[in-house]
């Protein structure tokens, strides 16, 4: 009997000790800076357009085949008066969420920092009823970073790139 | 004399199906139990619900891009998985790993081991019947660590961090200071399941003398990792053939003498205060500086023709990854060892005989992750 | 004929009714609350909140848990059996339900005063152990059938340590009826002269209402809910009112016999307040007990139960029943009863601890049991 007094101890203990769980639609823990959502595209505040130049860099390396990309010659381009120095920029973008698995390679690909993966709860909390409304075209892959909702970690990679 | 009864009444023996949505079957594993009353006279387990054909995916990727795939092999313990992989494409490409990186590589496997522990501790007992009191404990101490993975690759579970050569990005400047805060909360998580449960009166009945194997049998299933050890074998392959820095870390291998259930879960506590010392250990020697990478790394790495196999101690066992490659950026084949399914062998030699609730409690001793069984 | 409810003189049936009426709002508002404490306190053991959205501290959670189960569909496998299927919930509840006509709560407050209220109380509550193997045999799931086989034999062993620790109380007291027990304690507790029948009765409780660590019948991880597990909605939701009614009514029952019931420490003279107050902290006491035990230990296999019960636990009170009758014959002093119960309480300690650590012979139990099963 004595392991049992011991077991019943132990509960005793934690019966004292604080709650370790979140009442979590409530209260969110914070995010580190390096959380991984899923990726959204970053919006260049100085000239007013995405980075994204649409080289197709990302849809190439990405493993589960979820991006689909489309560009076009930027109308903003400084050949045609505008303030631009990209030739090219993003047309379309799609982002299939249920099929991303958040392995960060498109980040790493990108050689112009316009892609990141999301670091805020928004990020995580995206269920919806229906899959197709996971597929995520330009204006909303945008949007947060056009707002300035979210701070970007952009990794450092070791030479890889 | 039960026998004989037996044939006087004409009785029939009873099949149940166990799984694939049974409580305790630690995912979708599904087994059917031929039962004559409450004693296991069969079991037929039957795998696959999970199969995603992970290998072959990984053979029409990069390197790089079968990295994610690895982590999802063996979601509980996705570093040592990484690792596998990661060593055994060094080790066809000829990468010299910088000292740094392969210190952190073995602080986060020795960390994901013990919240690969915990986790085996918190559902195990709830297998014995405990309602859910070890499950919070286990989940408790595997969030501190969860998070602390999260801190340094941005990941919780699928943390696809390890990169051929290094690490993908270097770990945040507190590093050592979260360890060890992350380190004292595990030992005291340590204490809570060894209060709970080792001399539990109830406990040391329900698991001692139950799901026995002898080392011979252990050996002849190709059994791996602590379920291994518990026969009382002394296989480790960070003993055996150190990788990493595991040569220059002093441990013990953690070995058992009865081979049964209870063996099973002590080994694995006890290996957890092992990790606590190991990791203790490498923080130690572990440089505060350097590179993480190697200095020339290619854009796209590419592999000479040729095939390695490594294997590495993971939680459940030897993880080994076989790699094939004919040149080029991705493997030609890939094939991984999966300890958790040499272990489930095992299983109808280990719970024939024995009560209904004990073949539960075997096959939560072997501690099966389900995605690596199935790959 | 009438008599006195609340100082009105009322017609003996219909004072009957009422008190009935009064008892099935009472358990169904302590039940609630049980369910909820329950949660609650779980939660604490293992550092979690528990519920906390449905009103002040969640305290609605049961009566949200009950309009949902209630709104459910009550659905029936094809193969079940209709009437055993459909009948074996009331079978479990009723019982239960009577066994609360006996149940002293306060001065005068049992719904009928039985000179034979304790053998009532012990021949009743083990009637819903039909209701039990219905359910499982007539669900036609092979989990529920060995639930309920298990419920059944499980609650024939225990339901003999059970009646025989309860008869060594009332072979001290010289009575079964539960108001004439309770105010025999008035100065001194039963507990203190049978430790030992108190600690055994705490023990059949528990595997007689299928708590942990005898929560074999239901035990999720092997069984799955055992006989419930066909069972949904309002069916469903009498499983789980009889369950905890049945701890209520065996924690006041113990309460009453061992605990002093309303008598002890202070008199039963005492307010109706101060009364409710006792019963109801004595009561919860045992009950935060049974909680207590449920977060930290695991569940026995079957025949340790069985064993426990016919090797350990009936030998011990049948000598705790030798010794009282000893007593009683050759009037010795009552302080031999409780030395000998303490010393009991002492054998029941070690002979426990030294069951559950016998040397494992394990390639000798595995070859025997393989041979057995071959």
């Amino acid at each position: 009997m004595k392991g049992i007094a011991k077991s019943l101890l132990t509960t005793l203990s934690t019966f004292s000790r604080k709650p370790v769980t979140r009442d979590y639609p409530n209260v969110h823990k914070a995010l580190p800076e390096r959380d991984r959502a899923f990726p959204l595209l970053l919006w260049d505040q100085d000239i007013d357009e995405p980075f994204c130049t649409g080289c197709h860099a990302c849809e190439r390396a990405c493993p589960v085949e979820c991006m689909t990309v489309l560009m076009k010659d930027n109308p903003n381009h400084k050949s045609v008066g505008g303030t631009s120095s990209r030739r090219k920029i993003i047309d379309k973008f799609w982002i299939d969420y249920a099929r991303c698995m958040r392995c960060n390679i498109c980040v790493e690909v990108c050689n112009f920092d316009a892609i990141a993966m999301n670091n805020t709860w928004t990020g995580h909390e995206t269920s919806v009823h229906d899959r197709k409304d996971l597929v995520m075209d330009l204006q909303m892959l945008l949007s947060q970073s056009h707002a300035g909702a979210i701070k970007e970690w952009v990794p450092v990679m070791a030479r890889l790139t | 004399m039960v026998t004989e009864r037996a044939r006087e009444f004409d009785t029939q023996d009873l099949l149940i199906n166990v799984g694939p949505q049974h409580p305790s079957t630690h995912g979708v594993f599904r087994m059917v139990l031929e039962i004559d009353g409450e004693l296991v006279k069969d079991v037929i387990p039957y795998i696959g619900y999970l199969h995603r054909g992970a290998e072959k995916l990984c053979e029409t990727m990069d390197y790089r891009q079968g990295i994610g795939f690895m982590d999802r092999t063996e979601y509980l313990a996705a570093f040592n998985a990484e690792l596998s992989y990661v060593m055994a494409v060094e080790a066809l490409a000829g990468l010299e790993v910088p000292e740094r990186a392969q210190w952190i590589r073995m602080i986060l496997c020795e960390l994901n081991r013990i919240s690969s522990h915990f986790m085996f501790m918190g559902a195990f007992g709830v297998d014995t019947g405990v309602m859910g009191t070890p499950f919070i404990y286990g989940w408790r101490e595997r969030e501190g660590i969860i998070d602390l993975f999260e801190e340094i690759s941005g990941d919780r579970m699928m943390y696809a961090y390890f990169r051929p050569g290094g690490l993908a990005w270097d770990v945040t400047t507190n590093f050592k200071a979260r360890v060890r805060e992350v380190l004292k909360s595990i030992t005291q998580g340590i204490k809570d399941f060894d209060g709970l449960f080792t001399e539990n009166e109830i406990f040391v009945a329900r698991t001692k003398g139950v799901g026995y194997i002898s080392a011979e049998d252990a050996i002849d299933y190709g059994m791996s990792g602590p379920s291994l050890r518990a026969s009382g074998v002394p296989m480790d392959v960070r003993q055996d053939e150190p990788y990493l820095k595991y040569a220059e870390i002093d441990f013990k291998v953690i070995t058992g003498e009865h081979g049964d259930v209870f063996d099973r879960y002590y080994c694995r506590l006890q290996e957890l205060r092992e990790s606590v010392k190991i990791i203790e250990q490498c923080l130690a020697k572990m440089p505060d500086t350097g590179p993480i990478m190697p200095e020339k790394m290619p854009r796209m790495l590419r592999t000479p023709p040729g095939e390695v196999y490594i294997r590495t101690e993971a939680p459940r066992g030897e993880y080994g990854v076989y790699l094939v490659s004919n040149g080029g950026n991705r493997p030609y084949r890939l094939k991984v060892r999966s300890a958790c399914l040499s272990n489930l062998q095992a299983l109808k030699q280990m719970s024939v005989g024995q009560y209904v609730a004990d073949a539960i409690l075997v096959l939560g001793s072997i501690d099966i992750v389900l995605s690596e069984v199935d790959r | 004929m009438n008599t006195d409810l609340f100082g009105l003189q009322v017609n003996v049936w219909a004072d009957a009714a009422l008190r009935l009426q009064l008892i099935v709002v009472f358990m169904t508002v302590v039940v609630m609350g049980l369910i909820w404490a329950e949660r609650r306190i779980l939660g604490r053991f293992q550092q979690r909140i528990g519920p906390q959205k449905t009103g002040p501290f969640g305290l609605l959670q049961s009566l949200a848990d009950a309009v949902k189960l209630v709104g459910k569909e009550d659905l029936r496998p094809k193969n079940a059996d209709p009437w055993t299927f459909e009948l074996a919930p009331f079978l479990v509840f009723i019982p239960i339900f009577m066994g609360f006509v006996i149940v002293p709560f306060l001065v005068g407050w049992n719904i009928k005063v039985l000179e034979l209220g304790l053998l009532y109380f012990v021949a009743i509550s083990s009637v819903n152990i039909v209701g039990w193997v219905m359910a499982g045999w007539g669900s036609d799931n092979r989990y529920a059938m060995i639930g309920g086989l298990r419920a059944a034999a499980q609650s024939i062993s225990y339901e003999l340590p059970l009646v025989l620790s309860l008869l060594s109380v009332a072979m001290v007291a010289g009575t079964l009826n539960l108001d004439e027990i309770v105010r025999q304690q008035g100065s001194v507790p039963y507990i203190v002269w049978q430790p030992m029948a108190f600690a055994i009765f705490f023990i059949a409780a528990l595997a007689e209402l299928n708590r942990a660590p005898f929560d074999i019948p239901v035990g999720e991880s092997e069984v799955v809910g055992g006989p419930f597990v066909e069972y949904s909605g309002i069916r469903w939701s009498m499983f789980m009112l009889a369950e905890y009614a049945g701890l209520l009514i065996m924690a006041v029952v113990g309460a009453s016999v061992f605990l002093g019931g309303y008598a002890w420490p202070l008199g039963e003279e005492l307010g109706l307040g101060w009364q409710v107050v006792l019963v109801g902290a004595k009561a919860s006491l045992i009950i935060f007990a049974v909680f207590w035990i449920r977060a930290s230990l695991p569940r026995l296999r079957i025949d340790q139960l069985m064993g426990y019960s016919w090797k350990i636990l009936l030998p011990l009170v049948l000598v705790q029943i030798l010794v009282n009758g000893l007593v009683l014959v050759y009037g010795w002093s009552e302080a031999i009863l409780g030395v000998v119960g303490l010393a009991g309480v002492v054998a029941l300690v070690s002979i426990t601890g030294r069951a559950a650590n016998r040397p494992r012979q394990i390639p000798a139990r595995a070859a025997a049991l393989k041979g057995e099963a071959a």
